[in-house]
């Protein structure tokens, strides 16, 4: 099943590329050419102010609204991501911030609702089995499988999403704030959790405002702001501060100069080509 | 300074050495000594460790589980049912911390030595200590929830940094290792916080003392401990006792220089050993990888037999034989205990290391030093932060010498300079040969 078989992935290949990425409601562009290449084994880090357009790039890839512009390459192949179906295919598994369980249901039927085992009559048995079989790999300090979701800790139902999330057998997992209602005990639970994750070869893209976790468990860290791409750092050589200024907008550092670099001098060609474009049509005129 | 949830006993009489009442008293003190050592003990288990007759253990365990001291709960022990004897719970609760530089442990444990929750965060680079002690805070009251003691049930916490801490002080004595905690005092800032006393030690130190105590180097009174992880360090154990040097740098293997042409190290100096096998130096071995390159990862690498990953743990192994074998001239252990992460990859570094240890140190008749891995994994550290807190606040049993004393604050000076106080009042090995007689 899901975590058991799979043989440890390989680390560091690119599973997901996203070129130039545009999503427009009505009028309001919610993102404006976003790039975001995501690699087994590494957990990236979205970062950013409300409004930047972290949860509109996610609904991209869980398939909840199609991007308007740019394209996305699932190992190395060009794919479209139309629907949630789509999504899941790709070996996507989305967790949002309000965990979308069912407080009435126990742990074994929330990690197996709608994948139910079994043909005739549900397998409650194999289920049971599987279930403890992930919430150890996870480590998971949950006391019962067979309790009401209702009755675990905020820590404990996050665990549950995300070994809800694993069913599936994906290959890149996406957490929406997966810390932020949690207090510090249960928010250790989570990010021993994603360092888990990272260590069995999946990819892992988490959206979290707390910098402090994200330092913890990041080792790359993407900023948007204002829908666009505003840096991009590896974790190890980057400081609080400069996380900070890039979300905020007010940083003048390496990144954004060479960033800025980058967009003059392909201005300075698109600006030659565009004169040559113009010259040569004269030359070929008879 | 009486600490509540402890028993002080009544100062009892040993007037008539070599009389009935005497012996019963020095063999209670022996059989409650055997347990605050070595924790949670079934009676055989007891009965051996002791060398008193099993009868004699059954009857003093069961005297002193009537007056509360012991607890005793139905277990088995290779199948057959036996009789766990703990201290009892009421004895108090003592927390173990060890802050590395990317990961935080915790241990809350009862003075038996029985680990009852354990916590574990990873944290960000450069952490700071103001932060980090806060969330400890609340990681220590929903461990104490978790085992239904309130947070006054804490005793004493024990504290491991990854950096040299002065003995005198408790204050990091080099600064530069772990940036977010230099000149912290961190036993006075916990203890604002918690009220209780705190004591600070290096990491490396508490690891060697938990494998001394209950791991790969029981019973060896020349031991080291080497810790291979985000740095290296070493926690020596001389004559039994843990040495810290003077002003605490002892042990500070990762350090040494070894090559004067080499890069320069975080502390300042050029060509420490950390700037070969330290975490960074390592996953600079693997370029164009993508994302940090964390040692587990390199050790799960080899482990799938990624070919790049073996060698780098093979050399890292060659360098830290040579390493070893400097402190080996120096100090002479008969075992050398290799903890830390990198640890996990087991022979993989440790027959390179051997082999290297060999070629450098001194030949002598009995042959060098015995290389195994640590017990205790990476819970090392912490659990000997559990073990350092309760022989600094002294929370025994309590025979009447050490009728129950806490030093507040830092260490205290007076214990032994140079050779901190693992044991101040106690011999820490409790020595089956001399039976069941009062020394």
């Amino acid at each position: 099943m899901a975590v058991t078989s799979t043989p440890e992935a390989p680390v560091g290949d690119l599973v997901l590329s996203l070129r130039g990425i545009d999503k427009n409601f009505g009028a309001v562009q919610a993102l404006t050419d976003i790039d975001l290449d995501i690699y087994s084994g590494e957990v990236v880090a979205l970062v950013g102010d409300n409004g930047a357009g972290k949860s509109t790039l996610i609904k991209i890839l869980a398939g909840v609204h199609p991007q308007d512009g740019g394209t996305i390459s699932h190992d190395g192949k060009t794919v479209s991501i139309n629907n949630p179906a789509d999504s899941n295919n790709l070996g996507i598994a989305t967790v949002y911030q309000d965990l979308a369980l069912c407080d009435n249901l126990d742990v074994v039927a929330n990690l197996f609702l709608g994948h139910e085992l079994g043909r005739a009559t549900i397998n409650e048995v194999e289920m049971e089995k599987r279930s403890w079989g992930l919430l150890r790999q996870l480590s998971a300090r949950i006391p019962s499988v067979r309790i009401p979701v209702a009755s675990l800790s905020g820590g404990q139902r996050q665990t549950v999403a995300i070994a809800r999330s694993l069913i599936g057998e994906p290959r890149i997992v996406i957490l929406d704030e997966p810390t932020a209602a949690l207090g510090v005990a249960q928010t250790a639970e989570v990010l021993n959790l994603i360092e888990r994750l990272r260590e069995r070869g999946l990819a892992v893209v988490l959206i979290s405002h707390n910098m402090a976790d994200v330092q913890a468990v990041a080792d790359r860290i993407v900023v948007l702001r204002l829908g666009r791409n505003n840096g991009e750092f590896k974790v190890a050589d980057v400081s609080y501060e400069d996380i900070i200024a890039a979300i905020t907008g007010a940083s003048d550092n390496a990144v954004t100069r060479r960033a800025q670099a980058r967009v003059d001098s392909a201005d300075a060609t698109a600006a030659a080509a565009t004169a040559t474009d113009t010259e040569l049509p004269k030359e070929e005129r008879p | 300074m009486a600490v509540p949830g402890t028993i002080v006993f009544p100062v009892s009489s040993r007037r008539n050495p070599g009389s009935q009442s005497s012996l019963r008293e020095a063999n209670r003190a022996r059989i409650l000594d055997a347990i605050t050592h070595y924790g949670a003990l079934t009676q055989v288990e007891l009965a051996a460790v002791t060398g008193l007759s099993p009868a004699t253990v059954s009857n003093i365990v069961k005297e002193q589980a009537a007056t509360g001291v012991l607890t005793t709960t139905p277990t088995s022990r290779s199948g057959r049912r036996a009789v766990r004897v703990t201290l009892a719970r009421e004895m108090g609760l003592v927390v173990g911390l060890h802050v590395s530089n990317r990961q935080l442990r915790l241990a809350l444990a009862d003075a038996g030595h029985q680990v009852l929750a354990e916590r574990m965060l990873p944290l960000a680079r450069d952490h700071r200590a103001d932060s980090e002690l806060d969330r400890v805070m609340l990681l220590i009251q929903d461990m104490a929830e978790s085992v239904g003691a309130g947070p006054g049930e804490v005793l004493a916490v024990g504290v491991g940094l990854a950096a040299p801490v002065d003995p005198r002080t408790g204050i990091i004595a080099t600064a530069g290792l772990l940036r977010g905690w230099d000149g912290v005092p961190v036993a006075e800032e916990l203890q604002a916080r918690l009220h209780r006393p705190v004591f600070v030690d290096n990491e490396a130190n508490l690891g060697a003392l938990a494998e001394y105590r209950m791991g790969a180097a029981q019973g060896v009174r020349q031991a080291a401990y080497l810790r291979v992880s985000h740095g290296v360090g070493a926690g020596l154990i001389v004559d039994g006792r843990v040495y810290r040097g003077g002003s605490g740098k002892a042990g500070e293997i990762g350090h040494l220089t070894l090559d004067e042409q080499g890069l320069v190290c975080r502390c300042g100096n050029r060509g420490c050993l950390e700037t070969l096998v330290g975490a960074s130096a390592l996953a600079a071995q693997f370029p164009g990888s993508h994302g940090d390159v964390k040692l587990r990862d390199i050790v799960l690498r080899a482990d799938a037999g990624d070919a790049r990953a073996r060698r780098v743990i093979a050399d890292a192994g060659r360098h830290l034989g040579v390493a070893l074998a400097g402190l080996s001239n120096l100090i002479d252990p008969h075992r050398i205990v290799v903890g830390g992460e990198l640890a996990e990859a087991g022979e993989m570094l440790l027959s390179p290391l051997r082999h290297a240890l060999e070629r450098s140190t001194l030949a002598t008749v009995s042959g060098g030093p015995e290389v195994v891995k640590g017990e205790l994994g990476e819970r090392a550290e912490v659990l000997g932060a559990v073990l350092f807190a309760i022989d600094r606040a002294q929370i025994s049993a309590g025979r009447p010498e050490d009728a129950v004393r806490t030093v507040a604050g830092a260490p205290a000076p007076d214990i032994l300079p140079g050779i901190g106080g693992i044991f101040p009042v106690r011999t820490p090995e409790i020595s089956p040969e001399r039976g069941g007689l009062a020394s």
